[in-house]
């Protein structure tokens, strides 16, 4: 079966006098793996990072020191923490745009989901055990670095002459 | 044997013991901190652009490379864009840690408590150029019949829409329906192919030409922008990196050391006799060894290491162009497509306005050449030259001990199959006598 049409969803919270107050979270990315998906409160007594004053980002996680590096995000992208929203009864329809011979072929309305929007980030913390991350190894600091200015190079195209 | 087993028992039982123990305290803990239950979906981490509105959508549509439904975020106003899915090698693992903000917690009353995710994925979505999507369908109708027709864009779309090896329908003709999304569809495929007014509608047919100076036009502003430092080192540097020529030992043998002098005695002629236009620089084995009588001759320049050749900066400029343009081939067309544009950009069979682009791979096609002419040339002085690669050595020993006693066996054999006639025949001294051919000769 093929995988629904997502949107994202905001918090409801962004109605309100202010425009946007998602909630904002670091991610930190552990060098280790943890077998468990969801909340971790209360987080205080194993995990408190540490910044000196010249950057540096220090933890102790059940007694390994660890030494992280922060990735800051580049102009023009965000950081989302998002998961699948469960399914309410209350689908979106474009019910104006349907073209019913579409409809026809497809068998009915395509399956339309929900990826609930969490919270935002702008930074993120890649940690090594004992070390910091390579910034040429590590994929997750090349990825951000390396591949958001190479992609944007390689699609970008002239919006106006197109049109011949 | 009796004793060590008790000990052995002993020292399980205090293990179980301790785990007991262990288990207790966890216990105990576990009454300070309950662990919250897993929740069914993890969340996510992506990064997606700013300029995408609330009206973009993640749908599943046909990967132009692999023709597999791979997910996208299109936006109505700001256009598609592709998720390239970051993930930790299975050999480091890796997990997400997403801390939230104290602060934040009590200023809008949004719980955002810690979470943890056992997957350390990391989704980026990066613009991609509708252009892409659609030329599978584009080269799709060539590869059925060799003519190519003029079809307009509703009968491309078709083409694509469906998924490979299942009845499902990707989400193209949804994302179809709006109206600004079409138009871009519509505009990036008209700057590939040829059109024709057919009525009030458009027709499209794929020109080559075209994509080719498109996707060179991408290369080069890829190139000029400066690749990634990784992808610069690895496939520029590296690759035209000349062999190490001279390298400083003192502990090389004579016969090494007069063996790298012939070698790159012969290379620097055919460097200088080939190429003119690129800065050769004269090769020297330097050897301060002063017991080898090699060294009298070229133990002038005291450089530590002598590459043969170095790449001038218009090669540079090149492979970068050529690396670019690899990238985006392999990663964003159809296998076929790829395949014939490359062909197209190397014979120049494409029409004149691809000739200039083939001659300006030229220098660096040569220079290439030369490379690895260079290199079979360095690698052959290599294996003559290093005696510490001892494995293959022992190999040639047991290859020719081999051949030897097959020789031998065969002898033997044929020892026994002869007559005790014919042996002592041979014995006999024939220097005197005619050969047997000479009487089957023609007579002169």
């Amino acid at each position: 079966m093929s995988k629904p049409i997502l949107s994202l969803v905001e918090p409801k919270t962004a109605t309100d006098d202010k425009p946007s107050t998602t909630a904002t979270v670091t991610p930190h990315l552990l060098p280790c793996r943890i077998h468990h998906d969801g909340s971790v409160e209360p987080v205080q007594s194993f995990w408190d990072p540490t910044v000196s004053e010249d950057g540096k980002h220090t933890a102790y996680f059940r007694g390994r020191k660890l030494d992280g590096k922060s990735v800051k995000l580049p102009d023009g992208y965000r950081g989302i923490i998002a998961a699948a929203a469960a399914q309410d009864g209350a689908q979106i329809r474009r019910p104006e745009e349907e073209d019913p011979v579409e409809l026809e072929q497809e068998g009915g309305q395509p399956e339309t989901g929900k990826l609930q929007v969490q919270a935002e980030f702008d930074e993120m913390i890649v940690w090594g055990h004992e070390a910091t991350a390579d910034a040429s190894a590590d994929p997750y600091v090349r990825g951000m670095e390396e591949w958001l200015a190479l992609a944007d190079q390689i699609h970008s195209f002239p919006t106006s002459s197109t049109d011949q | 044997m009796a004793r060590t087993r008790s000990t052995k028992a002993a020292g399980s039982e205090a293990e179980t013991k301790g785990a007991k123990a262990g288990a207790s305290t966890s216990a105990s803990s576990k009454a300070t901190y309950t662990l919250p239950e897993a929740t069914r979906s993890p969340p996510r981490v992506f990064i997606l652009p700013k300029k995408a509105t609330s009206e973009a959508r993640i749908v599943t549509l046909q990967n132009p490379r692999y023709s597999r439904p791979t997910r996208y975020l299109v936006c109505p106003e700001a256009g598609f864009f592709e998720f390239t899915k970051i993930a930790a090698p299975k050999t480091t693992p890796r997990s997400w840690l997403i801390e939230g903000k104290p602060q934040t917690e009590s200023e809008n009353g949004t719980k955002s408590e810690t979470q943890v995710t056992k997957g350390a994925d990391l989704y980026i979505a990066t613009a991609i150029d509708p252009l892409f999507l659609v030329l599978p369908a584009l080269v799709a109708k060539d590869s059925a019949d060799k003519k190519r027709m003029f079809l307009s864009s509703d009968d491309y779309f078709d083409s694509i829409s469906e998924i490979p090896d299942s009845e499902a329908h990707n989400h193209l003709s949804e994302i179809l329906s709006w109206p600004k999304t079409r138009q871009l569809v519509e505009s990036r495929m008209a700057s590939v192919c040829d059109t024709v007014e057919a009525g009030d509608e458009q027709m499209f047919r794929l020109n080559e030409t075209k994509l080719l100076s498109e996707i060179l036009s991408k290369a080069k502003r890829m190139a000029n922008h400066g690749l990634p430092k990784s992808m610069a080192d690895k496939f520029v540097a590296k690759a035209l990196e000349a062999p190490i020529l001279g390298v400083r030992s003192t502990q090389a043998a004579a016969s090494s050391s007069e063996d790298a002098v012939v070698s790159s005695g012969t290379t620097t002629p055919s460097l200088e006799s080939t190429d003119s236009q690129s800065s050769v620089e004269t090769t020297s084995s330097t050897v301060s060894d002063a017991s080898t009588a090699a060294t009298s001759i070229l133990s002038e320049f005291p450089q530590e290491v002598t590459n043969a050749i170095t790449a001038p900066p218009e090669v540079i400029s090149l492979q970068k162009l050529k690396i670019s343009f690899d990238f985006i081939c392999s990663s964003y067309l159809p296998p076929s497509l790829s395949k014939a544009l490359k062909t197209q950009l190397l014979s120049g069979c494409g029409g004149s306005s691809t000739t200039e682009e083939v001659l300006l791979f030229k220098p660096q096609e040569e220079y290439l050449a030369k490379l690895a002419e260079l290199r079979q040339k360095a690698a052959a002085a290599r294996a003559t030259t290093d005696y510490s690669r001892k494995r293959t050595r022992d190999e040639e020993d047991d290859e020719r001990a081999e051949k030897r006693k097959k020789k031998e066996d065969e002898d033997k054999v044929k020892k026994a199959n002869t007559s005790r006639g014919v042996k002592q025949l041979q014995k006999v001294n024939t220097s005197g006598m005619k050969k047997l051919s000479e009487f089957f000769k023609k007579k002169t």
